[in-house]
């Protein structure tokens, strides 16, 4: 049992800092000092958290924000797969979206927002294209990446066997590219979720982002904390339905942590 | 392929033709909020000079480059140090990449209840969403460092700290460039949300209020000068980064 100390150090340095968190919140909580306004006790924001998860009324407002969220990026991953595959695939289609594409990569969509509400009303259709159009970029980027870098004699040996060029698109450019469609879809997903919760700061009347927005203005951050909780516990948990949903389509190659590829 | 138009100039035209689509769709019948090309153009040049424009370009880079500057700093030097130290790394690694995929704009309110509505809890969580994508690719960027050099380097018997210099830091450089760059990128994201959320002043103030004044041609011109700063900025690091890997480029070469 000699090698037992040090996986035990090190296990214990792993989860140092936020037992170290916690016990500091707590205590300053505890103490008095500090304004439950501040910083709430972590039993009252548990218990908040318990009222969220519970309750139909506020599992509905964690359904739309994830409803929209996963629209757009629904929306960003047939558009972008199917432009990154054909701008990968084409010099004609990448000359002419390239340039377009990098050039307005930079620029923050977000401040295209009132225009969207203008144009596509105050509901959800504008939150959703926003999401489409920030999502867009990176699987647009990694996909043609991707496309670019299929290995030549794949593509000559399919050709070779009488495969039609959709054929050869559908069943070796688009297997052969889909880690990188992933990696994109891995990049596209939180992006995804803080535009649907920055749109619902700004305007909305429903969704998460809302509800944090209205609990503040109502001077109830133990609620206001419980919600940060469930969007953290909501982003984490798309994070590894992607990361689960590669491992299973991209089967022969494995995903352990984020860059290993 | 006679009658072919070159690759370089297949963007342009399309982005002319598009322009051009948008001009004379204006031309018929449409809502007050749509304005053309030509128009939009007429009201940036008119913003600059009436002074309009300005103070609320610079109250938005006030924000974004502290932001910027602290997180994404913070960020690549906890990163490369979590890269070669393993105590570093069990302590902060878990927390980092656990909390990553948490859409940072939530801390807002939160800071917002701590030190105020100002300027501070707008740079405090730019700095915060600047410092993931800094301290990921910083990581991943000193773990990557080819076993063989640092052994090389021992070898001649270099010092821990002149490993670091001089082998872990330019071999991640890369890397710690593409994370600055979506840094970078996210930094104007996450001001310009928060000055649309609240604020006084700013570029994100500015088409908030003037959507809710109806005055469109502000609108359109403070978000030209959005688009323009992000392009601007993208540019700029770009630049700074063929300099800074100049030997990269020309061994790849």
């Amino acid at each position: 049992m000699r090698g037992s100390w040090p996986a035990l150090a090190s296990g214990l340095r792993r989860v140092a800092l936020p037992v170290l968190g916690l016990i500091v919140w707590e205590a300053a909580a505890r103490s008095g000092l500090v304004s439950p306004l501040i910083a709430p006790s972590i039993t009252r924001i548990g218990y908040q958290l318990w009222l969220l998860v519970t309750q139909p009324a506020s599992l509905v407002e964690v359904w739309y924000s994830v409803a929209r969220g996963l629209g757009g990026f629904a929306l960003a991953a047939v558009v972008g797969v199917a432009l990154g595959v054909v701008m990968g695939r084409s010099a004609t289609a990448a000359a002419c979206f390239g340039p377009i594409l990098s050039g307005t990569y930079p620029i923050p969509k977000i401040a295209l927002f009132p225009i969207f509400i203008y144009l596509f009303g105050i509901g959800s259709l504008s939150k959703v294209l926003l999401v489409f159009l920030e999502c867009l970029y990176p699987i647009v980027i990694t996909t043609q990446a991707g496309g670019r870098a299929v290995s030549r004699v794949l593509v000559w040996s399919a050709a070779n066997m009488g495969a039609s060029r959709a054929r050869v698109v559908w069943r070796v450019v688009v297997p052969a590219t889909a880690p990188f469609i992933f990696a994109g879809f891995r990049i596209a997903m939180p992006i995804a979720m803080v535009v649907v919760i920055i749109t619902e700061m700004i305007s909305s009347a429903d969704g998460l982002g809302y509800l944090v927005m209205y609990s503040l203005a109502s001077f109830k951050t133990d609620r206001m904390l419980a919600i940060v909780i469930v969007i953290a516990l909501v982003g984490v948990a798309l994070d590894r339905a992607v990361v689960r949903l590669r491992n299973r389509l991209v089967f022969w190659e494995r995903l352990e942590s984020y860059y290993a590829e | 392929m006679a009658g072919r138009l070159p690759a370089r100039l297949m963007a342009p035209a399309l982005l002319i033709v598009l322009l051009a689509f948008w001009q004379i769709l204006t031309r018929f019948d449409h809502p007050d909020f749509v304005l053309s090309p030509l128009e939009i153009a007429r009201h940036v040049v008119e913003a600059l000079r009436s002074g309009e424009l300005l103070p609320h370009v610079g109250a938005s880079l006030a924000r974004a480059l502290p932001g910027f500057v602290m997180g994404s700093s913070i960020g690549v030097v906890l990163g490369l140090l979590a890269g070669v130290a393993r105590g570093l790394d069990q302590l902060l690694s878990p927390v980092v990449f656990l909390t990553y995929p948490v859409p940072k704009i939530v801390f807002l309110p939160i800071v917002m209840l701590w030190v105020g509505i100002g300027d501070v809890s707008k740079v405090a969580v730019i700095a915060l969403a600047c410092f993931y994508p800094c301290f990921i690719n910083a990581y991943y960027g000193a773990r990557g460092t080819p076993t063989i050099m640092v052994w090389s380097g021992l070898n001649m018997g270099a010092r821990q700290w002149q490993i670091f210099r001089k082998v872990v830091v330019p071999s991640a450089l890369p890397l710690v460039f593409a994370g600055l760059r979506v840094s970078l990128a996210l930094s104007f994201i996450l001001l310009f949300s928060t000055e649309m959320i609240n604020a006084r002043s700013g570029l994100g103030f500015l088409i908030r209020q003037s959507e809710s004044s109806l005055r469109f041609d502000l609108m359109y011109v403070a978000i030209v000068a959005v688009a323009v700063l992000g392009y601007v900025a993208d540019r700029l690091l770009l630049l700074i980064r063929r300099r800074a890997l100049a030997w990269q480029e020309a061994a790849s070469r």
